[in-house]
């Protein structure tokens, strides 16, 4: 019988996508498909875990000046 | 330092002070023509009794509905002059912070005075930041500034009456800051200050006063002993000129008794510089000096001492009255015409007609070496300079000879390679830290050029790129040599670590700091335009980082496809442009992996010296060599003013230093004075990874600069470049297959001869000497009479290594 799943189409940078898909390694429930290289349709309740993720992984790498102000300051 | 508690303590009774409107008017100095000098602020008031509560901004300020957003930065109580649109600046009270507004038309010598008692912190086109510490007032009061100066001229500055915490914090960093001076003259140590009761203090100090010497035989004219202190004129700059300005006739002028008029006609210009105190012969008694006499042997205790009873003693050398070290014959060629903020830099220096000693910070490019050469001829004595590599030696000894007068004969080099002496009794000697400070054994030979180094007197010292040097290796190179003055050179005082505050007690303040987009506007460094390009992770490659130690992570961002693509097509679009190009890589296997595929030249730290020239020279004056890769040894001293363009695909972690050493490898682009000529410096990110965020770190000290770094997210065109690279799936597969299969060393960086690990390495350098080997022959086989055929064993190494095929055929072919 076939099955419907409410999802939610994510468009995305291939490296976004990479990112989403190793979070969704952990756990195997937020994505419900891979469709090419810059789509995936994910879980619609999980949408607001993947973005907490991603805001914090990317903040990673993004460089705020207090922090400089702090070495400096140390 | 200051915590921000305090700040908020001391100051008490907001409203007096704002509002305080005492007509005093502020006499003595000359004044600003556009200014009306009537604001000044009252004395604090005492808070009553009753008042118990300290000053507290949220709570006594009435305010607005908007106060509280701003909590403790709430200054609305801080009440604006009724000119307040003719000065320039305001104050933080919070921190000291200074904001500057570039635009006034007050701005230039607001800015002068204020990089002598601040530090500039950002410097962008319309707005300047600058912050007030411990270290940048004890500079200003090392190259003359006087308190009650500081204050009233910031206050005739700012819009804003100058908060009490800020006086009061100006205060106490002035107070005991560079009272002391330890002179030497006339070949003796003199501890020295113009208020007697600190001397008096001092040689009732228990581990000071035993160490002074009686004065015996002194016999100068102009003294009188009182109270067992030795009482004379104040050492004015008087008929010292340094070489290379044109205000010599000037300055001897205002000597010679004209001072009233000069300084009329000057009063704007020299508003700042008066204030260091050119000429104040005419008051005697404030500008006597005392003095007392120690004991070569205790300048260490002295010095130690008073540091820690916080009387830090500056160091000034006598140089025009020391007969006993022999003068040098130096001087700049006539010429030699040195640029206004070079005088401007040197006349902090020897403001007073001695040397100090002291820090000059200047771009890359804009002449630091020239500062030092006019310097060395302004002392005329013997000098020693030290520098980092081989290479900037060789450039420093070549630099001398084109400026100035000075015999070759007289400049002896000190490297590995070069043992020389000077003949002479007085000579120059450009030697290397890591020769200078080795502690490991030396050759023979190095040992008698040490020992020739340590045993005599110099004059003055050369310290170029200081900031490179630990401290550790300082205080051995201090120790070591025996010099009256020291001068650091840099363009760059940064370091990621903490160690920029020991220069200031190992060599001394900083006395002189350039705007580098003041130097752009004139011409004398070049328009750089920066972009900071972004290029996307390709899936492939993003997912192995994402599964990949955070070293091999590096390799991974930095041998990103398409990174690899934009450097392409940036060279080029560039080679096309007609640019020369220079590409920076830290990772050598990045290195030679573009290099090799794009075919260019490259230059890493294990490339001979031969070939090394060769490539350079090849770059310099062949039309169809227009791009080079260098690794980190490119990073500082190698001089190619042919390059108008970088590109730089990995780098130093957040080195804010190597971004600002390696912009100005194009700063001096010979061509930067041609109509709208403008360098470019891009530097390649791969988005969403780690470099991203060094990246911007990196971006910092420039930015501060007043830099601004356009971010490109996509190059127009780049798909269309015809032999683009890796632009199939299969040949971006095969990529990264041959880069996982790297280990981790690949994604390290560097090891070599440059500024930035040339740090710890200390004397490694000095190559070993070989043995002599002895044989057995007959005399007539010596002379080659034997009857054999010669046969080459040892070929050189370099020629078994396999080299890039393009690079073979134009090294070689040219033999």
């Amino acid at each position: 019988m076939p099955r419907a799943v409410k999802g939610v189409l994510v468009e995305c940078d291939p490296s976004i996508k990479a990112l989403i898909l190793s979070i969704d390694s952990k756990s195997h429930n937020i994505v419900l498909a891979d469709l090419d290289d810059e789509h995936l349709l994910i879980d619609v309740p999980m949408l607001e875990h993947v973005k907490r993720q991603l805001d914090s992984q990317l903040a990673e790498n993004t460089f705020k000046p207090a922090e400089l102000d702090d070495i400096q300051r140390k | 330092m200051l915590s921000q508690d305090e700040y908020s303590d001391q100051y008490n009774s907001s409203e007096s002070a704002a509002t305080g409107d005492d007509d005093d008017e502020y006499t003595g100095r000359p004044s600003l023509p556009s200014v009306h000098l009537r604001v000044k602020p009252a004395p604090p008031q005492k808070p009553n009794a009753g008042d118990s509560t300290s000053f507290d901004p949220s709570s006594t300020v009435k305010g607005d509905s908007i106060s509280r957003v701003f909590g403790r930065a709430e200054f609305s109580y801080l009440m604006l002059k009724p000119d307040h649109t003719s000065r320039p600046l305001w104050i933080n009270p919070l921190d000291g912070r200074i904001i500057l507004e570039s635009y006034s038309p007050l701005a230039e010598q607001a800015q002068d005075f204020l990089v002598t008692i601040a530090e500039p912190v950002s410097r962008p086109t319309h707005i300047h930041e600058y912050k007030l510490t411990p270290y940048s007032l004890y500079a200003a009061v090392s190259v003359g500034l006087e308190t009650n100066d500081i204050i009233s001229v910031l206050n005739r500055l700012s819009k804003v009456a100058v908060p009490q915490n800020i006086i009061d914090f100006i205060n106490n960093c002035t107070v005991s800051y560079g009272k002391v001076k330890l002179v030497l003259k006339y070949n003796r140590y003199f501890v020295e200050s113009p208020q007697a009761d600190t001397l008096q203090m001092l040689l009732k100090d228990p581990e000071i006063g035993p160490l002074r010497i009686e004065g015996d035989d002194y016999n100068a004219t102009s003294t009188t002993i009182v109270e067992g202190l030795v009482r004379e004129k104040a050492p004015s700059m008087g008929e010292l000129t340094i070489p290379g300005t044109n205000k010599g006739s000037n300055s001897s002028a205002v000597a010679g008794g004209q001072a009233e008029g000069d300084r009329q006609h000057q009063s704007v210009e020299d508003l700042f510089t008066s204030v260091v105190g050119l000429d104040r012969e005419d008051d005697d008694d404030m500008d006597a000096v005392h003095s007392f006499e120690i004991a070569h042997e205790s300048v260490e205790p002295v010095k130690k001492r008073c540091q820690e009873i916080d009387y830090p003693v500056l160091e000034e050398y006598d140089f025009r009255n020391d007969t006993r070290n022999p003068n040098l014959d130096i001087d700049l060629k006539p010429s030699t015409q040195i640029r206004p903020y070079q005088e401007k830099s040197l006349s902090k220096m020897f403001g007073n007609g001695r040397a100090r000693s002291g820090i000059i910070v200047l771009p890359c490019g804009a002449g630091k070496t020239l500062v030092g050469i006019t310097a060395a001829c302004t002392i005329k004595k013997s000098v020693i300079v030290l520098c980092t590599s081989s290479v900037s030696v060789m450039q420093w000894r070549q630099q001398f000879l084109q400026w100035c007068t000075i015999q070759p004969e007289n400049i002896a080099v000190f490297t590995s390679e070069n043992k020389e002496k000077f003949r002479n009794e007085a000579g120059l000697v450009v030697s290397t830290y890591s020769m200078v400070a080795n502690t490991r054994n030396r050759s023979h030979e190095s040992q008698k050029m040490m020992d020739f180094l340590t045993s005599r007197e110099w004059g003055f010292v050369i310290l170029d790129e200081v900031h490179v040097v630990p401290a550790a290796m300082f205080r051995r190179v201090v120790t070591t040599i025996a010099a009256h003055a020291k001068l650091g050179l840099t363009a760059t005082l940064v370091r990621e670590d903490d160690k920029i505050d020991d220069l200031n007690f190992l060599i001394g303040p900083k006395l002189y700091e350039a705007n580098w987009m003041d130097l752009a506007n004139k011409g004398h460094i070049a328009n750089v335009q920066c972009a900071e390009v972004w290029c996307p992770m390709t899936t492939e490659f993003y997912n192995e980082y994402l599964h990949e130690t955070p070293r091999k992570r590096r390799l991974l961002y930095i041998m990103n496809p398409k990174k690899f693509q934009a450097c392409q097509f940036l060279i080029n679009y560039h080679e096309k442009r007609g640019d020369k190009i220079i590409v920076f890589s830290d990772n050598v296997y990045a290195l030679q992996a573009y290099a090799q595929k794009l075919k260019k030249f490259f230059i890493y730290g294990g490339t001979p010296q031969g070939e090394r020239m060769n490539i350079l020279q090849n770059f310099q004056l062949n039309p169809e060599v227009n791009t080079i890769f260098l690794s980190k040894v490119g990073d500082t001293s190698i001089d190619l003013p042919e390059a108008t363009c970088l590109i730089q695909i990995s780098s130093h972690y957040g080195s804010r230093r190597q971004e600002a050493q390696r912009l100005g490898r194009i700063l001096r682009a010979k061509r930067r004075n041609d109509e709208g000529f403008n360098a470019f410096f891009y530097s390649l990110v791969s988005k969403d990874t780690q470099e991203m965020y060094y990246s911007t770190k990196r971006q910092a000290f420039l930015v501060d600069q007043g830099y601004a770094f356009k971010v490109i997210t996509h190059l127009q065109g780049m798909e269309n470049l015809p032999d683009l690279a890796y632009a199939t799936v299969g040949e971006r597969r095969e990529l990264l297959q041959s880069v996982l299969l790297q280990n981790e060393e690949a994604a390290g960086i560097e090891n070599g001869d440059d500024a930035e690990n040339f740090v710890g390495r200390g004397g490694g350098y000095v190559k070993s000497i070989k043995k002599a080997k002895r044989t057995m022959g007959s005399l007539s086989s010596l002379a080659g009479g034997d009857d054999m055929a010669y046969v080459e064993y040892n070929k050189s190494k370099n020629k078994e290594k396999t080299r890039n095929p393009l690079i073979k055929k134009l090294y070689y072919s040219k033999k």
